[in-house]
């Protein structure tokens, strides 16, 4: 193939970015294509918690190493995305979030997270400003958060000292097999590439629908809410047993509200908006755990989407039956993981074999329909 | 919180445009409901005073209280100190979200009225951000509710008609401004009066007050703008620095208080979070899209007085009265008469008063780099300039680089300055020097937001899968 490029990126997310980043730092000749700016859909928008206890079980080692990769951003991102490493805790206000909070406390464990189950008392030494009203809590000595809305800053400038050719702006409009690689179509030129990485966050389905490939991916549409600046009222990340609070307060005095309340949106149309009962749910929930929330004020809400797999696992791997086609994205609490995710696929890109193996999506794939480009629209 | 009541209207604001509207819709027989954070109906410019104060007699109180009366004798449910937060379409209307002392409450109406008024748009200096500068638009809010203005040496400066009312009310307050320094030169008055002419009570009182001020020997500084101000040793105001438009020597004026303001800009966030779109307007900057009776494009939508253009008082008043009737109508109540237009005279001394408040995008790109743009976030020109050259090419990604816009006004008051940055920057995305608006509109507190509830009726969702 003569003129092309060595890896087209298609969505400039977390995902989509980091394997850009790390494909060009592999000697590759890399194009990242982004509708939108770099990082301004979820990955720009997210609750930035990095945490194992919201984190699936099979996903904590993954977990663990991208947090650490998070915390040493400066050195293989170069800059700083407002990364605080602290301590984390989730609560269990009743006797059935008791047994959730234990059960889950357990498998986490196992699975590698630095967990234990503390009393009321212990949790209120570790954060003071939890409600006396909890029945248990447990505890992460790794947890933590990002400034999330830095990390297209951040990536940006990383791939354009790293020589990564950026298209911001600039949609997909299809891909094609075509002799030693795959055509890019954008809507006035065609990008062509020995390989292609489809990262588009919950527009993987119709992505691989371009393909042919039928892999559905449920919407979820996050809604979060942030306070003004307020003097400290908390230091460790704050969850709940069902995983449905995080709260954790930034250095700027910002206390962030989220936990994957539901607002009102469609992918289709690529409009999301908060839904006011969500909000006020949430905001309860959240003042039930901090208190010293009372006396704050929100100033913002807004949503996003996220994407998720049938059985809520990733979609990492290559397209079956294309070969230099590869996907990534549909990574629960996929923020935490990201940099690890597409540190690992990108070593398959590279075509050396991943640290830890990767989630490939022959498991997910829906039985071809007749129309894959409608299945692939059909699921709102 | 209690279950949904659905209403035939909900109009968002009770100023002049709202409380009109709201008068010509339950008179045409629809149930209406109007939602104002204020104590009383009025808006900025018919606003009641405080209790206890009592203002001199003036042409705006009488209106305003003429308006109250009104309002109160209208079979109009008015819902005074009360916010609305946030408003979504739904499938038969809008769900609009108030908090209130008594709490979070929802509640549903097929349709909707925006008549929220406007902002005020400042151009920013050096010093602007200091204890002691305050808003034009912000001084006739003080003046209305408490009759009062802060400061003992004060100076007035921007432009438009708002620089001259504040500055002979001050002067009436027995605080004669230590100068007037206006934008404008005397030849854009002169202008403008052909337009002031039609509507002569403001006219005369305009002109009235500007003899005041030339009798009381108050120095106006004509094409004269503030380049700096400068803190004293607390902190606070100590001095402005005036310098002529285009260039000149400065001259420095010791004062404890400024009042600054430039510019009134439509407070469209609502709309505009309901999908409404906005549009250049060569005299106001933007408008809201919508039709001469205020019907915007989303079905059920509808916009009055300065939330959708800049046209001041008088003007909103009868555009509030006519979209009031258009909506009775389009609810199928038959009415008695047409409504009227507003009449063209008054468009002319609208359109006057908006040719003095104009802000060129090349006096907010001329700006030093030191100058605060977000107050609220401490972001300045040189950072806003600093994240266009790192790649920001749109006003929410100018947000997310530097903060800007994200403090608790949500980029109200910076948002125009931020755009007209943006729209001078080479390489720039076109159209897309808006910040997208979020609710909630105005910061809630949180108690409010979560009233009284138990922790065993907060609907949490299924938990995560684990
Ligand atoms: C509100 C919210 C809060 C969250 N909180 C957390 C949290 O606290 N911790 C955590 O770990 N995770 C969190 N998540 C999840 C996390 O944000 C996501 O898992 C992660 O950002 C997904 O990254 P991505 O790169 O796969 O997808 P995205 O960020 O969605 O990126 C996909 C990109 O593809 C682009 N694209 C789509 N179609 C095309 C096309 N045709 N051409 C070109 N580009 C295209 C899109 O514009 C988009 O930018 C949260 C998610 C949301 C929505
Ligand atoms: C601060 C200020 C002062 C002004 N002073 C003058 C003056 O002295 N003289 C003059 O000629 N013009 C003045 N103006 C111009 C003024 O906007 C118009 O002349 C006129 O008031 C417009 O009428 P309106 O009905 O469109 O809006 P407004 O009179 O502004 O009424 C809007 C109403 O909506 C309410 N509101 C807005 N958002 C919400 C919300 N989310 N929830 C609940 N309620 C809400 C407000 O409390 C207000 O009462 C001022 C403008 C501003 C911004």
């Amino acid at each position: 193939m003569t003129g092309g490029v060595d890896l087209v990126v298609i969505g400039g997310g977390v995902h989509g970015a980091a394997i850009a980043l790390f494909a060009a730092r592999g000697g590759m000749r890399v194009t990242l294509v982004e509708r939108d700016a770099l990082a301004r859909g979820a990955s720009g928008t997210n609750a930035g918690t990095l945490t194992m206890q919201m984190t699936r079980a099979a996903l904590i080692p993954y977990a663990l190493r991208a947090h650490d990769m998070w915390v040493r951003a400066p050195e293989w991102l170069g800059h700083d995305v407002g990364v605080v490493s602290c301590e984390g805790l989730s609560l269990a206000f009743t006797e059935a979030e008791e047994a959730l909070l234990s059960e889950r406390a357990d498998a986490r464990r196992a699975a590698g997270a630095p967990i234990r189950l503390v009393t009321p008392q212990q949790a209120r030494q570790i954060e003071p400003g939890v409600s006396p009203a909890i029945r248990m809590a447990s505890h992460c000595t790794i947890d933590g958060f990002a400034n999330a809305y830095l990390t297209g800053l951040a990536f940006r400038r990383a791939l354009v000292a790293e020589g990564v050719e950026l298209r911001e702006y600039t949609t997909v409009q299809t891909v094609d097999p075509s002799a030693g690689g795959y055509s890019v179509h954008l809507a006035n030129e065609t990008l062509r590439a020995r390989q292609v990485v489809f990262a588009g966050g919950v527009w993987l389905e119709p992505m691989l629908g371009w393909l042919g490939v039928n892999l559905p991916i449920k919407t979820l549409i996050n809604q979060l809410a942030v306070t003004e600046r307020m003097p400290p009222v908390m230091r460790t990340v704050v969850g709940i047993a069902s995983g449905l609070l995080s709260l954790k307060q930034y250095p700027h005095g910002t206390v962030v509200i989220g936990g994957g309340w539901q607002g009102i949106g469609n992918r289709t149309s690529n409009t999301h908006s908060v839904r006011h009962s969500s909000l006020i749910g949430n905001v309860r929930l959240a003042m039930h755990a901090i208190p010293g929330l009372g006396s704050t004020r929100i100033v913002r809400s807004w949503t996003g989407f996220e994407a998720e797999t049938a059985d809520a696992l990733p979609a990492v791997g290559p397209v079956p039956g294309f070969d230099g086609a590869w996907v990534c994205g549909s990574v629960h609490s996929g923020y935490t993981s990201a940099p690890y995710m597409a540190r690992c696929i990108t070593q398959a890109i590279l075509g050396q074999e991943p640290e830890m193996p990767l989630f490939p999506i022959d498991r997910l794939l829906a039985q071809p329909g007749t129309d894959t480009k409608t299945q692939g629209h059909r699921r709102e | 919180m209690s279950a949904a009541p659905f209403h035939d209207l909900i109009i968002i604001g009770a100023g002049p445009a709202g409380a009109n509207a709201a008068l010509s819709a339950a008179g045409a027989g629809l149930d209406v409901v109007l939602v104002d954070e204020a104590a009383h109906p009025g808006g900025q410019v018919w606003r009641a005073p405080a209790a206890g104060t009592h203002p001199p007699p003036d042409p705006d109180l009488t209106r305003g209280n003429h308006l109250r009366a009104q309002v109160a004798q209208a079979g109009v449910a008015l819902r005074a100190q009360t916010v609305v937060w946030s408003v979504a379409a739904t499938q038969d209307g809008f769900e609009v979200a108030i908090a209130s002392p008594q709490g979070p409450e929802l509640i549903g109406t097929r349709r909707l009225l925006v008549a929220t008024g406007a902002q005020e748009r400042v151009v920013p200096f050096a010093g602007w951000t200091l204890p002691g500068v305050f808003g034009l638009a912000a001084a006739t809010v003080l003046l209305k509710s408490e009759n009062f203005l802060p400061g003992r040496r004060i100076l007035v400066a921007g432009q438009g008609p708002l620089l001259v009312a504040v500055a002979a009310k001050a002067l009436k307050l027995g605080k004669a401004p230590v100068a007037v320094v206006d934008f404008n030169g005397l030849g854009r008055w002169v202008q403008a009066l052909r337009g002031f002419v039609g509507h002569l009570p403001s006219l005369r009182q305009g002109l009235t007050w500007q003899a005041k001020l030339a009798l009381a020997g108050v120095p106006i500084l004509r094409k004269h703008a503030i380049s700096r101000a400068e803190a004293n040793d607390a902190g606070a105001l100590g001095a402005v620095h005036v310098t002529p438009v285009g260039g000149g020597t400065p001259r420095m004026f010791e004062v404890d208080t400024a009042f600054v303001g430039n510019s009134l800009v439509p407070g469209d966030e609502i709309l505009r979070l309901l999908g409404a779109r906005r549009r250049p307007d060569p005299l106001t900057g933007w408008r809201i899209e919508a039709d001469d009776e205020g019907r915007c494009k989303i079905p059920g939508l509808y916009v009055a007085g300065d939330a959708g253009r800049i046209r001041g008082a008088l003007p909103a008043a009868a555009q509030g009265t006519r979209t009031g009737l258009a909506i009775a109508r389009d609810a199928g109540c038959a009415l008695s008469a047409a409504p009227a237009k507003t009449p063209r005279r008054m468009d002319r001394f609208a359109d006057a008063s908006c040719s003095l408040m104009q802000v060129d995008d090349a006096r907010i790109a001329g700006l030093a780099d030191d100058v605060v743009l977000c107050r609220c976030e401490d972001v300045t020109v040189g950072a806003v300039r600093g994240a266009i050259a790192d790649g920001a090419q749109d006003a929410n990604q100018l947000k997310h680089f530097t903060r800007l816009g994200m403090g608790p006004c949500q980029g109200r008051m910076c948002g125009a300055n931020a755009a007209a940055l943006l729209r001078t920057s080479p390489g720039t995305k076109p159209g897309g020097d808006v910040l997208t608006p979020r609710s909630p509109l105005h910061p809630v507190a949180v108690a409010q937001l979560a009233g009284q509830f138990d922790y065993a009726d907060i609907p949490v969702p299924k938990p995560a899968p684990l």
